[in-house]
This record gives structure tokens, sequence and C-alpha cells, in this order.
């Protein structure tokens, strides 16, 4: 019966560790293109690995430096952090109240919730003609309201069930100490749901450093985030594979770092809270 | 008080989302062409006649994305759940496993798509290269991403690639809720590991599927980064699906009503859709309790 099982767990591995070759395999073969040359990746039969002394940023450097890179990764930072701080920041009032007063019942809680099944591509019209009316196309400021619109209604929900998950007796004794709700608010429930916040900040940070529609939408010249970038050096006539593939390993870095640090509520995360485990 | 905690959320999603809905609805009704002139034009129901009856490229790049809703997720569906039950006969090293397992989730998609057209170029991509090696040169394989009849198939397997890990991760957690003593129990009274996964594991398991095809049909329904990098929607319109035909004609084609009508059926669609699962899920914690 012992032996069946380790059989049986060596066999399964045996699957798994396929299958994990076929899910890293993508990641694997862009990380060494990055240090290709443009011959290299030419070549046939194609070279696996490159030679040893070949293992320099020459290409990272050529990708920030050539393309415009630094600007592009300035201008994702700008966008994500501050995303990611406005829809925390008012998301985690608006969460307090609807898991606390619960104002105006499931009905409203859903049509939060509902605005982020919009197709993007549906608000992208009309956002388009405002923007252009006030002269904010191509701004940091369009490119935020955006990104908040789809991240503000996850970051509510996410807050939401992690203050249901709260006592509320420790809110009520500290209000019958003479608290106000907002005292209540900020010294005791934002600490107690920290976890929270940061899986709610990392989340909407990442979601908008993937995000590519707005960004091709409403920017031109003066802001271009890692995602356009590499959109437009992939589609251009002379592509330059080995930095584009640069580029594609320092735009996965936040989300690797995200599923290895926060793996505890990545499923809680994923489903804005509807599953919690 | 709670009001006023509300309010900034709600100003800003009024703004950003019912205004727009309200804009594009009045858009629908009106013909404006920005590549030629400024000026609106009523013409009342015209473009919604004219997208639901005289555009086949619009019921091409509809039927596209459902090839990609319904076949596409229901390949991660199956493959996740394989992976999930496989995952868990791992014992206490599954944590490790499924790390590992989860990194295509958070790369942006414009960057999986980057991936995919490497793998896939008929040049010098790997895919090729291993395919004609296995096969001795017997099996020609085609240009993945420049055959219409590839094209669409290239998109859905990126997207499987992205997203099999995701419902993975969800029916894994699932499946370490269900209690051991249930199972125990089971066996007991002599079920076999067919039995015990049709009649009690599955069972148990649907609302956590519930939840991941609706979030999963959701996003696949606006599969547009993906498209832009792989195949541009060709060749033709072989691989376009309904977020990127709605993006040329608003922002290539500039017909800014034509879009925006095309934009509401759009909007009708997935409220259709998150109704019935809705509506599923009810019925099924009612099952539950």
């Amino acid at each position: 019966m012992k032996s069946n099982r380790t059989t049986l767990r060596i066999v399964i591995g045996l699957f798994l560790t396929v299958a994990l070759v076929f899910f890293l395999f993508p990641v694997l073969w862009m990380f060494l293109t990055s240090f290709k040359t443009q011959d290299q990746i030419f070549a046939s039969p194609p070279v696996i690995i490159p030679p040893r002394d070949q293992w320099n940023l020459d290409n990272y450097i050529g990708a920030l430096t050539g393309s415009g890179g630094l600007q592009a990764v300035r201008d994702s930072l700008i966008v994500s952090i501050s995303t990611a701080l406005i829809s925390v920041g008012v998301g985690s009032l608006a969460a307090y109240s609807l898991a606390r007063y619960r104002l105006g019942g499931d009905q409203f809680s859903f049509w939060i919730l509902s605005t982020r099944m919009f197709p993007p591509v549906a608000s992208a019209i009309p956002l388009f003609l405002i923007f252009r009316q006030l002269k904010w196309i191509d701004t940091y400021w369009a490119l935020i309201l955006c990104n908040t619109i789809f991240n503000l209604p996850f970051a509510i929900w996410l807050l939401k069930g992690f203050i249901e998950d709260l006592p509320v007796e420790l809110e009520e004794s500290a209000l019958i100490d003479g608290t106000s709700v907002f005292g209540a608010f900020w010294r005791i429930t934002l600490p107690l749901i920290s976890p929270g916040l940061v899986t709610a900040l990392l989340f909407t940070f990442v979601f908008t450093w993937n995000e590519f529609m707005f960004a091709l939408l409403m920017t031109r010249r003066a802001v271009r985030p890692l995602t356009v970038m590499i959109q437009s050096l992939a589609g251009g006539h002379e592509i330059l594979w080995a930095q584009i593939a640069a580029s594609g390993v320092i735009a996965i870095i936040p989300g690797i770092l995200l599923v290895i640090f926060l793996q505890r509520y990545i499923v809680r995360g994923l489903t804005m809270g509807a599953l919690k485990y | 008080m709670a009001l006023l905690f509300v309010l900034p959320a709600v100003l800003l999603l009024l703004s950003l989302t019912i205004y727009p809905l309200i804009r594009t609805l009045a858009l629908s009704v009106v013909q404006l062409e920005l590549s030629v002139s400024p000026n609106e034009k009523f013409v009342g129901l015209t473009n919604f006649i004219k997208v639901l009856t005289g555009d086949s490229r619009f019921w091409n790049a509809m039927g596209n994305t459902a090839v990609l809703v319904v076949v596409g997720v229901a390949i991660q569906l199956v493959l996740g759940m394989t992976l999930a039950l496989m995952a868990q006969q791992m014992g206490r090293g599954r944590t490790i496993w499924v790390t590992l397992f989860l990194i295509p989730i958070m790369i942006a998609p414009v960057v999986s798509g980057f991936q995919f057209r490497v793998i896939f170029n008929d040049t010098f991509g790997p895919l090729n290269y291993i395919i004609e090696k296995l096969t001795n040169g017997v099996i020609q394989p085609p240009a993945w991403t420049a055959n219409p009849d590839t094209s669409l198939l290239t998109i859905m397997m990126t997207d499987v690639w992205q997203w099999a890990p995701f419902m993975m991760l969800l029916i894994l957690a699932g499946l370490e809720s269900i209690s051991p003593e249930l199972l125990e129990a089971a066996k007991v009274d002599g079920a076999n590991a067919w039995q015990l996964f049709w009649r009690i594991k599955l069972p148990l398991l649907m609302s956590v599927i519930i939840i991941g095809l609706l979030i999963r049909m959701m996003d696949t329904f606006k599969t547009f980064d993906l498209v832009v990098l792989l195949t541009n929607g060709g060749p033709g319109d072989s691989s376009e699906t309904i977020a990127y035909y709605t993006y040329l004609n608003g922002f290539q084609f500039f017909s800014m009503g034509y879009t925006a009508a095309m934009a509401f059926i759009q909007l009708i669609v997935i409220i259709i859709i998150s109704r019935v699962f809705l509506s599923i899920q009810k019925r099924q914690r009612g099952a539950d309790e």
C-alpha cells in the first residue's frame, strides 16, 4: 500500500513536471532571447543558451536607453502607483461604509461590482471624446482615471471582505469611548486590515502596470507606458527581438514578485474577494 | 457619515461609468465620422440595424470571440482541473509547485503575446523547429500566426497558457476545503476514486467552478491585447475579436456613432452572460444548503 502511494506520487510528479515545462517555457525562452544577438535569434538550428561571454546587460541597456525604455518605465510607475493609491484610498472609505452601514444594500454593492464588467472598449470611446475636449489626451491624468474605473470596484470589493471579517465590537467600544467614526476607521479598522490594504495596493499596481488598451488609446508621445512601448517595437519594420525580450523581462518583474510574496491572498485577489481561501 | 465615506467613490464611478454610458447611448443614434467632420447627425436606430443586419465582419468577430469564450475557457477548466487534482496528491511540497504554475497569470498579456509570437514564428520559432525534428520533417508545421486556419488558435493557446493556472489555483483551493472526513466516509462505504470525483468532489466544487468560469468568460470576451500582439486580427479578419473590431471602427476608422452602437450591443451581451451566471449561482447556493 505504502509503495503504491509512492509510485503514484512519482508518476504524478512526472506529469506535473512536463506540464510545468510547458507553462514556464515561454518565460524561459524570452529570458534566454534577451541575451542573444540578432544573428543568434535567426540561427538554424536555434541557439538555445547563448555562449557564456554573452551574458551581459547590453540588450537591457539598449532597451532602456535606445527606444525610450527608461521613460516608459517611469511613465508606467507614475500611472500605476497613482492608480493604486487613489483606488485603495477612495476604495477603503467606500468599503468601510458598505461593510459597516450596509449603505444602499446589496443592490448598490452589485452596481459597483458591475462597473468592472464593462467592456473597456465600450467606455473608451466616450472617455476619449471627453479627454479630447479637456485636452487631457497624452497626459498622466487620462490614464490614471481610466485605470481607476476598473481598479476602484476591485479595491472596494476586496477591502469590503477584509472589513467584514473583523469583529465589529472593536470599533463599537472605541465609539463608546468617544472616538469619532473617522477616528475608529483610521486608528482601529485600517491597521487591522493592513494585509488587505497591501493586497489591494499590489494587485491594483500590477493590473495597471499590465494594462494595455487605455494606455494605447489615451497616449501619443509625451506619455508612453511600457506595454505600449513593447507593442510598438514588436510592430515595427525592423524588429529588435532581443531588446523587446529584455523589455519584456523588465515588464514581468512586478507580476512575478506579486505571485511569490502574496500567494496567501492570491485567490482572494483574483476573484475580488468572492472566494476567501 | 457613512454617506460621506462612500461619496468620493460614487462620484468617481458615476462620472467615469454612468456618464460614458449615457454618452455612448447618445452617440449610438447619431452619425459622427471624426475623420470627415466633427458634426453629429441624428440617424435614429440606423447604426444598430446596420451592425446587426448589414455587417458580416461584426458577426465574424462575434463568432471568433465566442470560440475563445466557449472552447478556450472550457480547455482552461479541464486543464486546470486535471492539474489541481494532480497537485493535491503532492502532499506538503505542493506550495512550491503551485507558485511556479502561477507565474503566467500575472504577466502582462502584451508580454505573453510577444513571447508566443516568438514561439510561433515560422522562420526561427522553437515550436516549428521541435515539430520538424520530432517528426523528421514529415509534418510541415504551418506559419501559425500568418495562416487563417491557425491564427485564432494561436490567440486561444496563449490565453489557455496564461489562465489554465488560474483555474488550477481556484479548484485546488476548493479541493482543500472539502472535509477529509467526508471523503474518508465515502471510501469506507466502498466508493472508488472515480465515484469520489464525480459524486462528491465535483458537486462540492461547483460554486468555485461557476465563479472561475464567470470571471474567465467576462475577461475573454474582452480579448484585445493578444490580438494586437499576435495577429492584428489577420490574416484578413480570421482572428478578429469583437473588442478588436470595435477598436478598429472607433480608433482607426473614427466612426464614433457606429462604434457606440456596437459597444452598446456588447454591453448587453455581457449583462446577459452575467445574469445567467448569477442565477445559476443562486440555484447552486440553494442546492448546497
